[in-house]
């Protein structure tokens, strides 16, 4: 797809998203689409560490988790405001990606597989059980919306479902935006290298680890923004969002969109949340055909579905690495 | 004088296995330096030392009088020193230019992150320039923008090598360069090569099995064999000399 | 107090055991292929839903039906080693990817056909209880120490005297050689994986009885078997013997000092700890990672 249908493309698909409530106003599409941005957000951040870095990390929904309830306790039990808990939310999962990360990334590839995915099973272990802080398995009530803001004289509020969906996906939009300046900049060039050949990377003078842990820890903030947003909307944190199954379904997303592409977390998510509410099937069966497409796609369509769009694209072919070992 | 390039009593050994036993030399003057031996000499080892690959059990490695033992790959490019592979590594899902362009971009994590949000791109422009004429140098231009993945592989090898040299070294180790190269690009190998040196001063040091090709590019040649270093001398006298025909032959 | 040690070590040797059956088969799986397949928690999984579909449905013998259980199994390890493992052979990331499409298909699977609720194998092996001095266990919990103990030296003396074990040790070792020699290669990777397979299902099949038949039954064995390798070295069959049985005897005697609900966490630690102190385990061999 050349640049300018491209832009033409993600112009038609903007101007639909944001007109849809004045047009469709049907809640529950407007729910779908709710659910489908928040899945986007940790699943860019992944995007970035697994599709263009080449890292693989089974454990990150471990860290929209930490987002969410860094987020609940600040929010509920020391009263802060929205906007400065999202951000401080959002810095605390990116810092825990910093530390998981330079523990994690000195491994070769294996180990670090299963240490974040030891992590992930931690993280959850934790929300799960502290009962004292994370209020454990039955989950932390009481997680507000953002209060009403003023906006040119007019009173917005975050209550009603069509004002909360034009919020998350402004927020999904503007992450995406900062997915594309940190692709298409020496730093994202940079990453792709290391996905490429860690090894020859290096020899060209990258500091692989740092850029590593950098990554990871992006990702990670992306995934605790997610992941606060995301209770905020159901108004209470439950353990289960964070658990190694929703970490799995972050990789599906990602690989199914089409890994190392700019749009392939919309589309994963979109499949994802979308497809099977329209097929109306059962959460099991849906699952076992994603499953089973995951397979499929890393067999005979490692560029997901973004492939499908894309003649070329620097870097878009996870399953074309040369120097994997 | 300067040492441009200097290692110093390096040892490395592979549980059983001596690779490296005592090397020393330097170098202090800029040129092209050919590195022989026969198999098992110990070459490659001594570029993964001298690059940072391998950490030497013993011994010192200095780049431009600064002691740069043990120093990891990345910091050791930062001093100016550049390497090829044996096996010939190019980024294959980048076109040429791309490669080049990588290579020759500032590497530091602060400077990434940073033109995240400025999007300068002031030195790529004048890393273009540079980058079309070091294809056209090794005659890629053709290949400028398709991915090097369709490069045969002498192409990629010189794809390799200039990419090398765009980041400016001081120190440039070249491991086998003419190694699965037909012989008529070996032929813009040398020209290349020699176009290069003249362009920026620097130690090219080059391990080679082509007696021929090296013999005729290098002003001085230095022979390993068995861990440590043989002999030293121009081409003409390593020929004559009866050491190195008996490690070679012996 | 030395009776309750003594009490959650015999628990901790049993637990052991079944994490030795998984981290063998991933030990060999990773020796042999250098991959670490992920999807060996749903494998031991099904062991236990067939085990328990052979016993209700086939026959009333729980010998046979755990026989029939790790023959089945074995093939379904065949046929996703060749279908999706072989394939991806030298791609490590898509083969860990592909290994998770496994598990969200096959743990949903077992979802949509048994239901989410748990299944039971009633065994009068679990009720019977034998005693130990002061201690009382149900005779099952023997059983399982006694056939892992059976199965690991039966393995042993496979790889080190027959000769497709030393085949399977030789391709460990050098695959390129062994292709060189006329080993089978191709043979051996199956055989390998209908092995590791096997062993994850008896796993599943012996622990159903004591512990309930339920979907996600598999992954918290995985984590431990994991950390059962890490700790014995990975690519050693010993070491997974004594990591498997560490971490299950670690584990259980955690519960007397902390919580029990961290007791899962220990092993998720003991992964950490190790990894940052002694990355090639007990008895694995340091290699500088270049990657």
């Amino acid at each position: 797809m050349s640049s300018r249908l491209a832009l033409i493309a993600a112009v038609v698909a903007i101007t639909v998203l944001y007109s849809l409530p004045a047009f469709a106003p049907d809640p529950y599409v407007l729910h779908v689409l709710v659910l489908a941005c928040l899945y986007v957000i940790p699943a860019v951040g992944l995007n970035l560490m697994l599709g263009y870095t080449g890292l693989v990390s089974l454990g990150h929904m471990g860290f929209a988790g930490v987002g969410a309830y860094v987020g609940a306790i600040l929010l509920v039990d020391v009263k802060h405001g929205f906007w400065v808990t999202l951000l401080l939310a959002t810095l605390a999962a990116g810092f825990a990606g910093a530390l998981v990360g330079a523990i994690c990334l000195r491994f070769r590839t294996h180990f670090f597989m299963i240490v974040t995915l030891a992590f992930g099973l931690l993280a959850f272990s934790v929300f799960n059980n502290w009962d004292e802080v994370t209020r454990g398995a039955v989950g932390f009530p009481g997680i507000p919306r953002p209060r009403p803001i003023e906006l040119g004289g007019v009173r917005y509020t975050f209550g009603p479902l069509p004002h909360f969906y034009y919020f998350v996906l402004t927020a999904a939009m503007l992450v995406f935006a900062l997915q594309r300046l940190v692709v298409r900049s020496d730093f994202g060039c940079t990453l792709m290298a290391i996905r490429q050949d860690e090894k020859l990377a290096q020899a060209k003078g990258v500091d692989v680890m740092r850029y590593k842990v950098a990554v990871f820890a992006l990702g990670a903030a992306l995934a605790g923004l997610g992941g606060l947003l995301h209770v905020s909307f159901l108004r209470v944190a439950a353990p289960a969002s964070f658990n190694l199954a929703e970490s799995i379904n972050a990789v599906l997303i990602v690989v199914l969109g089409g890994a190392g592409s700019l749009v392939g977390p919309a589309l994963g998510a979109l499949v994802f949340v979308a497809l099977p509410e329209y097929l109306r099937m059962t959460a099991e069966w849906r699952l076992v055909i994603f499953g089973a497409l995951l397979v499929v796609v890393t067999l005979f369509a490692p560029r997901g579905l973004a492939g499908l769009f894309h003649s070329r694209n620097i870097g878009v072919r996870p399953g074309s690495d040369t120097n994997v070992k | 004088m300067m040492k441009l390039l200097a290692v110093e009593g390096v040892r490395k050994r592979y549980g059983g296995v001596i690779a490296l036993a005592d090397v020393s030399f330097a170098i202090e003057q800029s040129g092209i330096y050919g590195l022989i031996g026969p198999n098992g000499a110990g070459k490659t080892t001594l570029f993964d030392v001298i690059a940072g690959n391998t950490a030497a059990d013993n011994g010192r490695v200095i780049i431009d009088d600064r002691e740069m033992t043990g120093a990891l790959p990345y910091r050791l490019v930062r001093q100016g020193v550049a390497r090829s592979f044996q096996e010939c590594r190019v980024l294959s899902e980048f076109t040429c230019l791309e490669n080049l362009l990588f290579a020759a971009q500032p590497k530091t994590l602060g400077h990434g992150i940073a033109q995240i949000f400025t999007r300068r791109d002031a030195h790529r422009r004048a890393a273009l320039e540079s980058a079309r004429h070091l294809l056209d140098l090794v005659n890629l231009t053709a290949y400028a923008d398709a991915p090097a993945s369709v490069l045969s592989f002498g192409q990629r090898r010189l794809l390799e090598i200039v990419t090398t040299f765009i980041m400016r070294p001081r120190v440039l180790l070249l491991d086998e360069p003419a190694a699965g190269v037909n012989p008529a690009l070996l032929e813009t190998l040398d020209r290349a090569l020699r176009a290069m040196i003249a362009e920026r001063t620097g130690v090219f040091l080059i391990v080679e099995h082509n007696m021929t090709f090296i013999f005729a590019l290098a002003h001085e040649i230095i022979v390993m064999h068995q861990g440590v270093v043989l002999e030293r001398g121009t081409p003409e006298q390593i020929q004559a000399s009866p050491r190195v025909v008996e490690a070679y032959l012996g | 107090m030395l009776e309750a040690l003594a009490e959650q070590i015999i628990n901790g040797l049993m637990m052991g055991s079944v994490y030795v059956l998984v981290a063998l088969g991933m030990v060999l799986v990773y020796g042999v292929m250098h991959v670490v397949n992920f999807a060996h928690g749903v494998l031991f999984m099904m062991g236990g839903y067939v085990a328990h579909f052979f016993f209700a449905r086939v026959t009333g013998s729980y010998v046979l039906a755990t026989l029939l259980t790790m023959a089945l199994l074995a093939v379904i390890g065949i046929a996703i080693e060749r279908a999706i493992f072989r394939p991806l052979a030298g791609n490590l990331r898509n083969q860990v990817i592909a290994s998770l499409g496994l598990i969200l298909a096959i743990e949903n699977l077992t979802i949509a056909i048994w239901g989410p609720n748990a299944l039971q194998l009633k065994l009068p092996s679990t009720e019977t209880l034998v005693t130990i001095g002061p201690l009382r266990f149900p005779e099952h919990q023997l059983l399982i120490i006694a056939i892992t103990a059976v199965m690991v030296v039966a393995l042993s003396l496979f790889l080190k005297r027959s000769r497709f074990g030393t085949a399977i040790r030789a391709t460990a070792q050098a695959r390129e050689a062994a292709l060189v020699v006329g080993i089978p290669v191709e043979r051996v990777y199956w055989s390998t994986f209908a092995i590791g397979t096997a062993l994850a299902a008896l796993g599943g099949a012996l622990i159903g009885p004591l512990f309930l038949i339920f979907p996600t039954m598999g992954d918290a064995p995985l984590v431990k078997g994991l950390a059962g390798i890490l700790l014995g070295g990975m690519g050693s069959v010993p070491g997974a013997v004594i990591g498997g049985l560490s971490i299950g005897v670690l584990e259980a005697v955690s519960t007397l000092f902390l919580p029990t609900d961290y007791k899962d966490s220990i092993a998720f630690m003991a992964m950490v700890v190790i990894l940052l102190l002694r990355p090639q385990g007990l008895f694995g061999v340091r290699v500088r990672g270049e990657d």
